[in-house]
């Protein structure tokens, strides 16, 4: 069991709470899936799971009120919770699914990787590039060749190169 | 005959050959490197793995399981940061060890530890699996869902800050499991009336996001550590050294199995455990423990590994997984059109047999990896981690792609990865989930036979499990799980000593 900290951590009831009110909107939405009708209906036993989240957030909240609110919230929940790494790490993935099928797999990932590593590692650029080609290839190799998993095509046509190099190869035979 | 032919075809098929050993390297490795899980890696394997035949699937998760229970000692003895939570309390002597220029005996000890540990637990999971099956087909379906309540709520008490945040994960987690269509009724759940909800969310996308984008995202936080690195000298241990604490060694793989095929509970705990128990009966040890007592190095070393196939016997015979990993490989099993539980072993042997088979073999694999190529070693783990944290979640972007080529299931993933961060940060367990929304079906259909079969009566119900022996002790473990957790008994026994604080300051 991890130790318990003395204080409150930033946010802490604010994402307690917000939990509670999820809890409470899917016991309301389980209650609306057959009500009280039968013990064995479709709805009883999502409802009693709800009720116990519902409850189990009602202690969890009341024993964190009970706890000193930390000093400093909004430097601590910036340097603790939402670092400025985390943020802009979290958008370059947003980014990244957005285009991942439009795109296609490999200038997507390329320009993810790209720019996810320059920013990770602060600046050098080459380097980043460099790094970038490499993983590309490695991943698109083995997950791609060696374990035949479909990938979304885009703009790139490379199953019709695939199969071009196939069939040079079975040409040459 | 037959189970002997299964029991070895992973050594003499060579894909299957190859692909056990593949997996124990790169185990060892992922398990090494901090912030890369073991959890993480099968559960985003996984997904890459459906086209695949049952067997080699199931070759390479062994492996690496087998693997990655052992790896994280590695760094947790060299760099002093466990590289998975089985191997903190190795770190505790494992560590001292290393400062004083004993890295390579740490690191040989362990691995040779950690390879016996493997076999006790193989061969208890060998002989207790279908003596244990045999007896499950007359389990009552409120057994089973006693069962599963009961392990939700010991990955709640043990491992989380609380237990009221571990049992709103694992309520969570079994809520999540129940959206979609009805499986008995087809009345819709949690639909919100979309189609794409109907089938459910997809319980792998939400293990690559819980396991591998949140931890992900969490060690970003730490992207500037700096490790210090250790000299290493003789790998292979002193034969004596393995003679002289054969008898720990032993009992210390005892407890790891025990605790490893308990539901819920795994390695991490078992490890834990045995440091404590190491440290009750060792009465003179040649160094004091916390400052490289090799007992300290070796308990914890051979309960975890042991812990494995500990974890096997409630997922092969119950279809209840004994922790985070074989949850995600019983999600696999799913998949394959497998369904675990008390029939398994009696329509499918050869699938029982293999997996034992297969599991030695890792063992063996782990053995002889874990004892060379410790130069390669250094240089891997000194991986930037600029590039490594990007590429974990473009695999991740990818596995959770591949399930059903849709883009959906990707936004699901990372929706959970975001909520799991925030659910770590703020001291909930990830754990609990993952175990919830597996579980979620059996212990609904369970729930309903149970209570259909005494005619919706709750006061039947409670005396039928009253009055059934196996029923009333489940009940009773449960309850006892709860009193554990009150002030009166915690004031009373104090915490159990199943965390590093406690263990250091005792």
């Amino acid at each position: 069991m991890q130790e318990q900290p003395t204080t409150r951590r930033p946010g802490e009831v604010v994402f307690t709470l917000i939990l509670l009110i999820g809890s409470l909107f899917l016991l309301w939405q389980a209650y609306g899936i057959s009500g009280f009708s039968a013990l064995s209906s479709a709805g009883a036993f999502p409802m009693a799971m709800s009720a116990v989240m519902v409850v189990s957030l009602a202690i969890i909240l009341s024993n964190t009120l009970r706890k000193p609110a930390p000093a400093a919230v909004l430097e601590r929940l910036r340097a603790e919770i939402l670092p400025a790494t985390v943020v802009v790490f979290c958008g370059l993935i947003l980014v990244y699914s957005l285009i991942l099928d439009w795109l296609g797999f490999i200038p997507a990932s390329f320009l993810f990787l790209l720019a996810s590593i320059t920013f990770l590692q602060g600046g050098r650029f080459k380097r980043a590039f460099g790094l970038s080609v490499l993983s590309i290839i490695c991943v698109y190799v083995v997950f791609r060749l060696v374990f035949q998993v479909v990938l979304p095509e885009g703009l790139i046509p490379e199953r019709a190169i695939i199969a071009w190099v196939q069939s040079l190869f079975s040409a040459g035979i | 005959m037959d189970a002997l032919t299964y029991l070895f075809s992973s050594w003499i098929q060579p894909d299957l050959l190859f692909l056990t050993a593949l997996g124990a390297f790169a185990g060892i490795y992922i398990g090494a490197i901090p912030g890369l899980s073991v959890t993480m890696a099968v559960s985003i394997l996984i997904s890459f793995t459906f086209s695949w035949e049952v067997n080699p699937a199931l070759a390479l998760m062994n492996g690496i399981f087998m693997g990655g229970v052992y790896g994280g000692s590695r760094t947790a003895i060299l760099l002093n940061i466990p590289g998975a939570p089985a191997a903190i309390a190795t770190s505790l002597d494992g560590y001292p060890m290393a400062k004083k220029g004993e890295a390579g005996q740490a690191i040989g000890l362990s691995t040779v530890m950690s390879f016996i540990g493997g076999l006790v637990g193989i061969v208890v999971l060998a002989i207790a699996a279908p003596t244990i099956s045999e007896f499950a087909i007359k389990f009552q379906p409120r057994d089973y869902m006693l069962i599963a309540v009961m392990g939700i709520l010991l990955v709640g008490a043990l491992s989380g800050e609380s237990l009221a945040k571990g049992v709103f994960a694992g309520a969570f987690g079994i809520l999540l499991g129940t959206v979609g269509l009805d499986p008995m009724t087809a009345e819709q759940r949690f639909t919100f009336g979309s189609v794409s909800l109907m089938n459910g969310i997809s319980s792998i996308a939400l293990m690559i996001g819980m396991f591998g984008v949140s931890e992900a995202l969490l060690q970003i936080h730490h992207l500037n550590a700096q490790a210090v690195k250790q000299k290493i000298d003789r790998i292979v241990p002193l034969w004596g050294d393995i003679k002289r604490h054969l008898s720990l060694t032993l009992q210390s793989s005892g407890i790891g199995v025990i605790i490893g095929a308990l539901p819920g509970t795994g390695g991490d705990i078992a490890a834990l455990m045995a440091y404590d128990h190491a440290k009750r009966i060792t009465k003179n040890p040649e160094v004091p423990f916390g400052q490289g007592a090799k007992e300290g190095l070796i308990a914890p070393e051979s309960a975890n590994n042991a812990a494995v196939g500990g974890a096997y016997i409630p997922m092969l015979t119950l279809g209840i997984p004994g922790d985070a990993v074989t949850a995600v490989i019983i999600g696999a099993l799913f998949i394959h059109g497998l369904n675990p539980g008390p029939l398994l072993l009696l329509e499918k042997p050869d699938m029982f047999w293999f997996t034992v088979g297969n599991l030695v073999l890792a063992d063996i694999f782990m053995l002889i990896f874990g004892l060379t190529g410790i130069r390669i070693f250094t240089k891997i783990i000194e991986c930037p981690k600029a590039v490594l944290f990007p590429l974990i979640l473009l695999l991740s972007v990818v596995g959770a792609y591949s399930i059903n080529n849709s883009v959906a299931d990707v936004w699901w993933m990372l929706g959970f990865g975001v909520f799991g961060y925030f659910m770590k940060l703020y001291g909930y367990q990830v754990a609990p989930v993952i175990l919830g929304i597996i579980l979620s079906r059996l212990m609904d259909d369970n729930w309903r036979r149970a209570i259909i079969s005494e005619r919706e009566s709750l006061p039947d119900f409670a005396l039928g499990i009253l009055t059934s022996p196996l029923s009333a002790t489940l009940l009773g473990i449960i309850v006892f799980v709860l009193f554990t957790q009150t002030r009166w008994w915690k004031r009373r026994f104090g915490a159990a000593p199943t965390s590093v604080d406690a263990i250091k300051s005792n």
